[in-house]
């Protein structure tokens, strides 16, 4: 283990910035985002639970996986992936831990997402532990934690002095060569003070629950907006669309662009000749709820939820996650 | 923010009445959020009305719940009728949805509620209230409350002086780094009881003008064309602006159509059941409007 400053920090950061994409905590007018920094942004070592995950640097709101160029007769297909490796600097836990879960889908089963495993085998992880458990984390009762390392390349976390740092695997360790630092006796990560846990009903259990009244109730006042989806570490769902792109005169060129979708959203689910299976709002959010906590995890062994609270927090009409675990393990116990 | 006990019991009276004689199916409130605040409440039975609260956490606009319940919940039975509890901004809404014949006067039951303003989580003053001067709903089949007794406010567009001093590359840098920020969630327009396209047309699967990705051009042309589409139909309850998880100041574009539409038609949206006269008034040519 070793111990850093923050000025050590910041001047290894710098370096980062220049060999690696670097994706790090930011203000961006008043709210903390991970944004990509160059050499020289500032960048945040002291903050609350950023607004919206990490994913978006491994499965991006929108990107172009493919590029069709058309000069008189010929056709040429381009994918254009960056090769540079990335850096994400300060993520939390839960953050990664949200990318343990999409790997369960995109990477361990066939038929493996070739982009989304393009970045992530670019990307490096370094974490920072939280100092403590804000408004609506309960990464505790889903088998995370403040200061898991589980998922991470290197942990940091806020020790006497500086920063400790832990390299967690070898990838990491090779990231780590040219941080400033000294050699610390092994200490482990402060405790954290854990919230009251939320309990987490097992997959087998929801199908009976299909039915229940709970969905209406809670489900009424869901406004259809994509906030939670958008905010999630875990939800995944993309959609896929051509479009026409700008180029230089006489080349014609489409784009395929692969953009986020969100399962709460009132068309995703729309068929051809208009049906909508999920028509109504209690119907979409009950999906919503039976894919993080019992789809997937039957479906792909690890539960779709960290524990993460961005969607407590930033739900318009407090729709709260929690409260619905409750419900359901409450209904399903009698 | 604590719950107003004599207006919750006034409120939670009038709920059992109109459940129990069954002249509404529903009653659409407000009840505590787990995160102390307050948040939207559908009350079907009698037995729960005691879930209804009133307090100035009431921040929501529930008329846009109404597009909810403008189909039956079986074919061939008549759509429910409804109580819906509203605030002085929130009848506005309920005025233009009249006037744009989208929900039946004879499905409603409007219980009125005074108003002295709501209040963030910050608790400070909305922005809306500090601008507004309307104590009383102007549509209620009930109002409960009494009218109280606050200095009234005169609305001078004070807080578009700023933007408009900016010259236009300067405004469209402002807005580019405000839309910047937009994640594209859709919030904004599924929160506004004035947006109820079956399908938007930033939403088509054949969109001509926007597609779905979401890069700065898609958010700019998203917001432009959302606050044109609401000009003469926007209330101001700025709940875009409440529900935006990215602080986008939305209720400032919207008061610039706003202003906009006053000074050419004198028409300040929901104040009476009347359509948008951006749809029906034509000038003479040369004119204005």
């Amino acid at each position: 283990m070793m111990l850093t400053t923050a000025n050590g920090l910041r001047t290894w950061l710098d370096q980062l910035s220049k060999a690696h994409d670097l994706v790090a905590p930011c203000d961006v007018q008043g709210h903390v985002l991970y944004r990509p920094v160059k050499p020289g942004d500032e960048v945040l070592l002291e903050y609350e639970r950023p607004e919206m995950s990490a994913k978006q640097y491994l499965l991006p709101d929108t990107e172009v996986v493919l590029r069709v160029q058309q000069h008189g007769k010929r056709l040429t297909l381009l994918e254009n992936l960056s090769e540079r490796s990335q850096v994400l600097f300060g993520i939390r836990p839960c953050d990664a831990h949200g990318l343990a879960v999409i790997d369960a889908l995109f990477l361990e089963e066939a038929p493996v997402d070739r982009i989304y495993r393009h970045h992530r085998e670019r990307t490096t992880l370094v974490g920072l532990a939280c100092p403590e458990m804000w408004e609506g984390c309960f990464c505790t009762s889903v088998g995370g934690g403040p200061n898991d390392a589980t998922h991470l390349d290197v942990l940091l976390w806020k020790a006497d002095g500086g920063y400790a740092v832990r390299a967690i695997t070898e990838k990491g360790a090779a990231l780590l060569q040219d941080l400033p630092a000294e050699a610390h006796p092994d200490a482990s990560p402060p405790r954290v003070a854990d919230v009251e846990p939320v309990p987490v009903t097992p997959p087998e259990a929801w199908p009976a629950l299909f039915k229940d009244r709970m969905w209406q109730r809670h489900g009424e006042r869901c406004l259809s907006c994509r906030i939670c989806t958008y905010v999630c570490p875990t939800c995944r769902c993309f959609d896929v669309v051509d479009r026409l792109a700008d180029t230089e005169p006489g080349v014609t060129c489409i784009e395929r662009i692969r953009v986020w979708d969100a399962c709460t959203s009132t068309n995703y689910r729309r068929v051809a000749g208009g049906h909508n299976p999920r028509a109504t709002k209690p119907d979409r959010l009950r999906n919503r709820f039976f894919c993080k906590f019992c789809y997937y995890p039957e479906d792909f062994g690890v539960t779709g939820c960290v524990g993460c609270g961005r969607c407590i927090a930033s739900c318009p009409v407090d729709i709260d996650i929690t409260e619905i675990m409750r419900d359901v393990a409450e209904r399903s116990s009698t | 923010m604590p719950i107003d006990r004599a207006l919750t019991d006034a409120l939670r009276d009038r709920a059992r009445l109109l459940l129990e004689d069954d002249r509404v199916d529903c009653v659409i409130g407000y009840e505590t959020s787990p995160r102390g605040g307050a948040r939207p409440a559908f009350i079907y039975d009698s037995g729960e009305v005691d879930r209804l609260i009133w307090s100035d956490a009431c921040v929501h606009n529930l008329v846009t719940y109404l597009h909810d319940k403008k189909k039956p919940p079986k074919r061939g039975q008549p759509p429910p009728r409804v109580a819906i509890v509203v605030k002085p901004c929130d009848s506005r809404a309920l005025n233009v949805l009249l006037a744009e014949q989208q929900i039946d006067r004879e499905q409603l039951f409007t219980i009125g509620v005074a108003c002295t303003g709501v209040r963030g989580a910050d608790g400070e003053l909305d922005g809306r209230c500090t601008r507004c001067s309307d104590r009383l709903p102007v549509v209620y089949d009930v109002l409960l409350g009494e009218p109280p007794d606050v200095e009234p406010v005169n609305d001078e567009y004070d807080q578009l002086e700023e933007i408009e001093s900016l010259d236009p590359s300067q405004r469209l840098g402002f807005w580019l780094r405000e839309f910047d920020r937009c994640i594209r969630c859709y919030a904004c327009r599924q929160v506004c009881p004035g947006c109820y396209c079956t399908t938007c047309m930033f939403e088509r699967d054949d969109g001509l003008w926007v597609d779905i990705g979401i890069e700065l051009p898609q958010k700019h042309i998203f917001h432009l064309g959302r606050a044109l589409h609401l000009a003469g139909r926007c209330v101001e309850c700025d709940e875009c602006e409440r529900v935006c998880p990215m602080d986008l100041p939305l209720s400032l574009l919207n008061r610039r159509v706003v202003k906009e539409v006053e000074g050419l038609f004198g028409h300040r949206a929901g104040r009476e059941e009347v359509p948008s006269p951006l749809l029906f008034e034509l000038g003479e040519e040369g004119s204005p409007i």
